[in-house]
């Protein structure tokens, strides 16, 4: 059943954008999804695109592995172009059948919807599959630092992510073999209704239960054992460096952020015949 | 003046709560700076108890603890004392908190504020103590159990304790991981000065400290250096705990009449022997070649393997070949031995025996792999167990399981219902839904009763509420209710203590005479394996090295070493003696490796 679980979607490689700090990639990251929303013209959401592509192909990943992310939202994408197809109004009608009108205003502003999702997607994906979970963790508690100042428990947070994060594939393994053990003893997972499969699961969530508890207590005492105290008076070995890379990153996404604004407010004036037709109402 | 001891327990009382009697009844015993104690004792005779005391996370009810000087029960020294006393536990995989070597190493000195710099020395430090620098930036769960150990052992070293208990930290670990840890603890006590606790029910661990103490139920049974406590022999079996293998041996030939004294060490042995046999004269020897007993097999049951490869997670960039070309043949009725280390594919390979992991062929949408035209394609893997194709889609895959048990590593783990019955009838019940409520209580009944339990007084009992011991029997019983004709144990007697591993393989013995054709145990036990089964496979890397008679496969033992596998400790004692001109051909067990050298000493060679 979770055979071929390979945790998280880290794609190994060595590239620019793998070596960049992983902080860099989450402002980055925020930086292109506010774009994309502050995009309010096609030429705007391909200056996104092109920075996009910029960026796979830096990262060295293979597209198949970027593409793939777009699967998981398949339903949403289908659903809201239905939506928005059917009930967006316009001047131009293409299409009607009883009471269902389609604008030709509405097929524009579908595709620039459908564009914004994949890219947000695309983009997102690129983020974890180049970053570590463990380095994507020290990202976040370091962007969260300031927090600590209204008592936001940052620290304990990203020691929760972090164990987490540990536990994850120690949990997969005991999973598969209390499976394993089970349907050794007869236990059937895969046939009967909904509610034949829910009881069958029981056998598997009990010991799973216990083992976790039972875990959890065990990991408690060995952090007792060295000394855990909550972070008073913690050190941190491991410190985040912004480097020569990160600077280059900042600039690529500055040119955006301007090439964005920038272009929202000359769209009009680029290729007008073009634009004509491709302008959302 | 005397110093003053690192740690001193005087008269330590606890019970825990909820429980009848005390768990340490009166203990009083101290540990000098630099010292190497081995505490033993039987599951639940207080050990782990005394060290969770000594560091503070349980607090004594009577008594008084004190590390050096401090008392544990000033609440504000506990921190301070956690400094200094380390402990490493016993499950590896629950002690590590971050996903990487180093972060986790970090962890312990990051708590008592130590700054980045100096942290960063200590890491470099503690791994080239326990000898893994070269995992500094690795992935813990991806480490073999030795190696997980030796990190937790780190972690504990690099906030540079004085004193570094390990409780149980070897009991989990293969006999290669178990080496791992060992010499690493001894090194440090060694060269470091470190005062080491090793806790353990492996005796022949306990054998390498300065001194011992044995526990009993809570109070201190006996307490001396090993040889000391190794003479007493009976009383150590009182107290649940058995001699090392080696000393019953040394005991049994001393009665013949041979000059032993108390050895430890295979090699030592083997040179005293030698000594005997040349006072006598006898400088050559050649036994009668070692019994083979070839069982009388119906072949009805007969399990064949051939060209089984497995890949696990194919087509990602973690593939890893588990299997790699496996051929093997068991009989019918055959006490089968399947060896090999952690990570060998041993257990990938007993998992197909019940298709819990189907041949590509029997899979739903199997499509012959395509092959490149003047090339041969590489030959179709197969297996047959009994009637069973494993490799034909139609076979009835839940008739098999119900014909092959399979008894996991750790199987109480699996344990689930509210009741030792209902958890033993589930496997009867999943395999045959038209079975009668009598019909199910009694096999419930005879399997709980094969398995050594009182059925009228367990039955209604929760699973949970059992010993460590009874939980496994109850696990096994689960399996065995379907009246399996195969049945494949993982690791049996993985983690019990010397006589909860004595009664498991009894156990399995009158399992195979009475309840099973055919038993297979998977182990990396090789003594384990000598003493139990006629017939074993050595599985190295994905292929069977060998697979023979006990008596000839272990008389290959330089080859297994050079595999990186250990061979029985009667096989290294025999080894040494063939390069002194004595040919002792044995079936490995202790008692006819024994009794062919007190044959060959009287008849004076010629045996």
């Amino acid at each position: 059943m979770l055979n071929d679980v390979t945790f998280g979607q880290y794609y190994p490689a060595q590239s620019f954008v793998h070596r960049l700090d992983p902080r860099t990639k989450l402002l980055a990251l925020i930086a292109y999804i506010v774009m994309l929303f502050v995009a309010n013209n096609f030429y705007s959401l391909f200056a996104c695109f092109f920075l996009l592509c910029v960026t796979v192909a830096a990262a060295r990943l293979p597209l198949g592995s970027v593409l793939r992310s777009v699967k998981g939202i398949i339903f949403i994408l289908a659903l809201t172009s239905v939506l928005n197809l059917f009930f967006h109004g316009g001047e131009r009608l293409l299409w009607q059948w009883w009471k269902i009108k389609i604008y030709y205003e509405g097929v524009i502003f579908t595709i620039f919807l459908m564009l914004r999702l994949i890219f947000l997607v695309l983009g997102s994906s690129v983020l974890t599959l180049t970053t570590t979970p463990v380095s994507l963790t020290d990202g976040i508690e370091s962007l969260l630092k300031p927090l600590k100042y209204i008592k936001f428990p940052v620290h304990e947070l990203a020691l929760i992510m972090s164990i987490a994060l540990r536990f994850i594939p120690t949990l997969i393994d005991e999973t598969n073999r209390i499976i394993s053990a089970q349907k050794a003893r007869g236990a059937d997972f895969e046939s009967g209704n909904i509610f034949k499969r829910i009881k069958a699961i029981v056998p598997i969530l009990i010991p799973l239960l216990i083992s976790a508890f039972r875990r959890a207590e065990e990991l408690g005492d060995a952090m007792d054992a060295r000394c855990y105290s909550g972070s008073k008076n913690r050190t941190k070995y491991k410190k985040l460096h912004f480097g020569g890379r990160d600077i280059a990153a900042f600039a690529a996404f500055a040119a955006l952020i301007a090439g964005v604004i920038l272009l929202n407010i000359y769209a009009a004036s680029i290729f007008p015949q073009i634009y004509g037709y491709i302008r959302l109402s | 003046m005397p110093q003053e001891p690192i740690v001193k327990c005087e008269n330590v009382k606890f019970s825990y709560p909820g429980q009848d009697g005390y768990a340490l009844n009166g203990v009083s015993f101290s540990v000098q700076k630099g010292e190497f104690l081995s505490l033993i004792g039987h599951n639940g005779s207080g050990k782990s108890t005394l060290a969770r005391l000594i560091n503070g996370l349980l607090e004594a009810d009577e008594g008084k603890i004190t590390v050096l000087g401090m008392d544990v029960a000033e609440g504000k020294n506990v921190f301070e004392i956690r400094k200094h006393v380390g402990i490493v536990f016993q499950n590896p995989d629950n002690q590590t908190v971050a996903s990487i070597v180093e972060d986790d190493i970090a962890f312990g000195p990051e708590n008592i504020g130590v700054e980045r710099g100096e942290i960063g020395r200590r890491i470099d430090w503690a791994l080239s103590a326990v000898g893994m620098s070269e995992y500094r930036t690795a992935t813990p769960s991806r480490l073999s159990g030795g190696q997980k150990q030796r990190i937790a052992v780190a972690g504990v070293l690099a906030i540079k304790p004085d004193v570094l208990i390990l409780d149980e930290s070897t009991a989990m670990l293969d006999p290669k991981g178990r080496r791992e840890v060992i010499d690493v603890v001894t090194r440090l006590n060694r060269d470091e000065g470190m005062t080491i606790i090793l806790i353990t029910h492996f005796m022949e661990e306990a054998l390498l400290a300065d001194r011992t103490i044995v526990l009993n139920k809570g109070e201190i049974a006996l307490e001396g250096t090993p040889e000391r406590i190794f003479e007493n022999g009976e009383a150590l079996e009182t107290f649940n705990l058995s001699l090392p293998k080696i000393s019953v041996i040394c005991d049994s030939l001393r009665s013949a009449g041979m000059e032993i004294p108390n050895l430890l060490k295979p090699e030592e042995l083997a040179d005293a022997i030698v000594r005997n046999f040349g006072s006598r004269g006898i400088t050559s020897v050649q036994s009668a070649p070692a019994a083979n007993k070839i069982p009388d097999s119906p072949h009805e049951w007969d399990i064949d393997i051939k060209n089984l490869s497995y890949t696990y997670s194919k087509k990602s960039p973690f593939a890893t070949k588990a299997l790699k070309g496996i051929e093997l043949h068991i009989d019918d009725g055959e006490f089968f031995g399947i060896i090999g280390h952690t990570g060998s594919g041993k257990s990938t390979l007993v998992q197909h025996l019940n298709a819990l992991i189907k041949l590509p062929q029997a899979e739903k949408h199997y499509r012959k792999p395509k092959t490149k035209k003047g090339t041969i394609p590489p030959p179709e893997p197969n297996i047959t167990i009994g009637k069973f194709n494993l490799a034909d889609r139609k076979t009835d895959f839940k008739a098999l399981r119900a014909s092959v048990g399979m008894v996991f590593q750790y199987p109480e783990y699996q344990l689930f219902a509210e009741t030792v019955f209902a958890d033993v009838a589930f496997g009867l019940k999943n395999y045959n839904k038209n079975v009668t409520d009598k019909e199910v209580e009694e096999a419930v009944k005879s399997s709980l009763e094969i398995v050594g339990l009182n059925y009228e007084e367990i039955k209604d009992k929760s699973p949970f509420d059992l010993s460590g011991g009874q939980k496994r029997r109850v696990a096994i019983a689960g399996v065995i209710v379907t009246k399996p004709h195969i049945l494949i144990l993982d690791e049996p007697a993985a983690g019990l203590d010397p006589k909860g591993k004595k009664e498991i393989m009894e156990l399995l013995h009158k399992l195979h005479k009475e309840w099973c054709r055919t038993v297979i145990i998977v182990s990396h036990d090789m003594d384990e394996v000598a003493e139990n089964c006629a017939r074993a496979a050595v599985i190295s890397e994905g292929r069977v090295f060998a697979c023979d008679f006990c008596a000839k496969l272990f008389s290959r033992a330089d080859e297994l070493r050079a595999l990186g596998l250990d061979v029985p400790m009667t096989a290294k004692i025999s080894a040494r003696l063939a390069k002194n001109g004595i040919k002792i051909y044995s079936d490995f067990t202790s008692a006819d490796f024994t009794a062919k050298v007190i044959e060959a000493f009287e008849g004076g060679g010629n045996a």
